[in-house]
């Protein structure tokens, strides 16, 4: 373990929440590791899973990619067959499981692109838990497709109008729910960050990724990969596909943050090398912030990536020199959705499209006997509007007016 | 020299009195409005006065301080303004000053220099909500309380197990501050329903004097908790008068602000 106090990752993590949560944080702790401890509570999510989630993933052989950049061999690994569409529906498997084991009857959780909570609605379905979910209001107008499916599965979707009404203001709301609700509710936190013990959880849970690659590669190749990419929001998926790996030196954890529209405040969300460390939201990380200590705004053509925070472990394997971080611009990710769908029949969602993009422009400078493995988290459904939009699609413009016309709207 | 918040318990002891804490947002409802309301406060018979630091992402705070704390930064507030007003203030008043931070705020500014200058400007006591005991220990908080003459407010909440009432009790200096509820700021939610057994529970472990917040709207809620406590904390029903004011109009500002406390102070009695 990484950890040099309990709930740290070096100078990063702990628990700066206020007094009121820490007698939840700690029965949470205590019940996760008792769960580890436990053969049944991993076999049951084992067992969760393959026969629902749909693990193991495919790591696919992007055959057509690797000769169009004419570099490294490149493969992917294709979350996006995950039940509800990306690598979310995992550690939200993990922590239902954990908050049945501790009598909970209701589940809370923030969103960003909606995928986490269309997990946790997924969830919440299939084990009967009551759901909340808190989403901002900027976020609610751009992925309403997935605000549509979460309240067809019951949860009840909150709007949340204050800051940035992103996905910090709603992990924010969502906090202060569980505040309030802790004694029936857990808080199905969807990232590797947060206070103690979420970090820790949310990688174990998601490290399933990092060892399904380690295992299918070798199948493959008979060796580790060079390199592991992966796009960075909070970075659960991130730290999942990277953990298993951090202890072999000889493989480059590579991750992809947004750089957005540019490299002025509040057109991107690199928190490399904009940001600087901070506390905020039960953690202590690198924040994109003010000299006030004020978040500052974010932007990225992806919901999912656009927070000013980073999982503390994330933050400490940086500082160690152990992984790094690249960006990949919004436009360079709509043409990494367009050639990946093209050249492989893979459309990824626009978060995992960076991590694509990223590749595009490193790996032609490989040799071919390099390895690359692309985390793609997520896969793109969720995002046709957007991209019909980035595509200047008239016919798709055309149906979006039909179908107005439909339901008897004006424009 | 003495801390200001000993002098003020002290007196409150003497004369078999109950303490009143009221709060303002700094550079709310604007910059100009702040010392202002201090100086109303204090005159209304304020007996400690929380300054809190406008912060992007307030946790324990709900929708009207919040607000506040957006509005006041939209405004123009900064981390400095907060010192400066506190320097200006302490000289005018005779309540004892605190600052109410989050703990980014405190990180940023780099927490030996916020408390030193804290200190500087005639603050006595500094409530950090987000910075529990043991990370208050772990960011060298406490000894920086403790090097610069500051109470380090702890706070407790009807969550809060023996274990943790019995930590927090070996750290807490000057009062502690007790949440009336589990949730976070607001008048309109009511205060948890076992709340006299919880503040009694809570005595037991504390050797300070205890400030009960959260919720605390009016005159009767202040009865409901006064006997179980020393200090009643009058917060966000003291931001929602101002909320339908004009920004600019300070004078109004302080003579609501009068008003609705001459409906509190005779809880006190
Ligand atoms: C497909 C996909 N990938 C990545 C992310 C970013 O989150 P994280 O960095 O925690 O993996 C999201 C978040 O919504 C997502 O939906």
């Amino acid at each position: 373990m990484p950890e040099s106090s309990p709930g740290y990752f070096g100078g990063f993590g702990g628990r700066y929440v206020p007094e009121v949560l820490i007698p939840a944080l700690e029965e949470l702790d205590q019940a996760y590791r008792e769960a580890r401890a436990d053969p049944g509570f991993a076999a049951e999510f084992a067992h969760l899973l393959a026969t629902f989630a749909g693990r193991p993933t495919p790591l696919t052989f992007a055959g057509r990619l690797t000769e169009a950049l004419g570099g490294a061999r490149i493969y992917l690994k294709n979350e996006g067959v995950n039940i509800t569409g990306a690598h979310k529906i995992t550690h939200c498997l993990g922590q239902a499981l954990l908050a049945k084991r501790m009598g909970r009857t209701r589940l809370v959780a923030e969103t960003g692109a909606g995928q986490h909570a269309l997990a946790t609605a997924t969830v919440a379905a299939k084990f009967g838990f009551e759901c909340t979910v808190y989403m901002g209001e900027v976020d609610i107008a751009r992925q309403r497709p997935n605000v549509f499916m979460m309240e067809r599965l019951g949860a009840t979707v909150v709007p949340v109008r204050y800051g940035s009404r992103t996905l910090k203001d709603a992990v924010n709301a969502a906090l202060k729910d569980y505040i309030a609700s802790s004694a029936d509710t857990h808080y199905l936190l969807g990232s590797a960050l947060g206070p103690h013990p979420y970090p820790t959880m949310v990688r174990d849970f998601q490290s399933v990724v990092g060892q399904e690659i380690m295992t299918q590669l070798g199948q493959a190749e008979g060796r580790l990969p060079g390199y592991v990419v992966a796009c960075v929001g909070g970075g659960s998926n991130a730290i999942g596909a990277f953990g298993p790996f951090v202890p072999h030196e000889s493989v480059r954890l590579v991750g992809v943050e947004a750089g957005g529209k540019g490299d002025g405040t509040g057109e991107h969300a690199q928190r490399f090398p904009h940001g600087r460390t901070g506390i905020v939201e039960g953690y202590k990380s690198v924040f994109l912030q003010d000299d006030d200590g004020q978040l500052s705004p974010t932007h990225s053509i992806s919901a999912g990536l656009d927070y000013p925070g980073i999982g503390p472990e994330l933050a400490w394997l940086h500082e160690q020199g152990r992984i790094s971080f690249a960006y990949a611009r919004d436009d360079a990710v709509i043409k990494a959705v367009d050639l990946l769908a093209r050249t492989e029949g893979i459309w990824p969602a626009l978060e995992s499209a960076h991590a694509v993009a990223h590749v595009i422009e490193f790996a032609p400078r490989l040799g071919r006997d390099e390895v690359v493995v692309i985390n793609i988290s997520g896969r793109g459904d969720k995002d046709l509007f957007i991209l019909a939009d980035a595509f200047a699609d008239q016919e798709f413009y055309a149906f979006l007016r039909t179908e107005a016309e439909r339901h008897g709207q004006q424009d | 020299m003495a801390n200001r918040i000993d002098e003020r318990l002290a007196a409150l002891a003497a004369g078999r009195r109950k303490g009143l804490m009221t709060h303002v947002v700094v550079g709310y409802p604007s910059l100009a409005s702040t010392s202002a309301l201090i100086v109303a406060m204090d005159e209304a018979g304020a007996d400690f006065i929380e300054l809190q630091i406008p912060f992007s992402d307030p946790l324990a705070d709900g929708p009207t301080i919040q607000s506040a704390c957006e509005a006041a930064i939209e405004r123009g507030a900064r981390v400095r303004d907060a010192f400066t007003i506190a320097a200006e203030s302490s000289a005018r008043v005779q309540a004892p000053l605190l600052f109410m931070a989050y703990a980014n705020t405190v990180y940023r500014y780099g927490t030996e220099a916020f408390c030193r200058d804290a200190a500087a400007a005639g603050i006595s006591g500094l409530i950090v909500p987000d910075l529990p005991a043991e990370a208050a220990r772990h960011e060298g908080y406490l000894d920086a309380c403790r090097r610069h003459g500051l109470h380090n407010i702890v706070t407790l909440a009807p969550t809060s197990t023996v274990g943790r009432m019995a930590a927090n009790a070996t750290v807490a200096s000057g009062f502690a501050y007790c949440m009336s509820r589990r949730g976070v700021t607001g008048a309109q939610l009511g205060l948890a329903p076992d709340v006299q057994a919880y503040l009694q529970r809570a005595r037991q472990h504390l050797t300070v004097p205890m400030a009960v917040g959260f919720g605390i709207s009016d005159r009767a809620r202040m009865e409901q908790v006064l006997p179980y406590c020393d200090i009643a904390t009058v917060g966000s029903a003291l931001i929602d008068r101002l909320a339908g004011l004009e920004p600019g109009d300070v004078a109004r500002q302080a003579d609501t602000t009068r008003a609705f406390m001459r409906t509190l102070t005779p809880a006190l009695a």
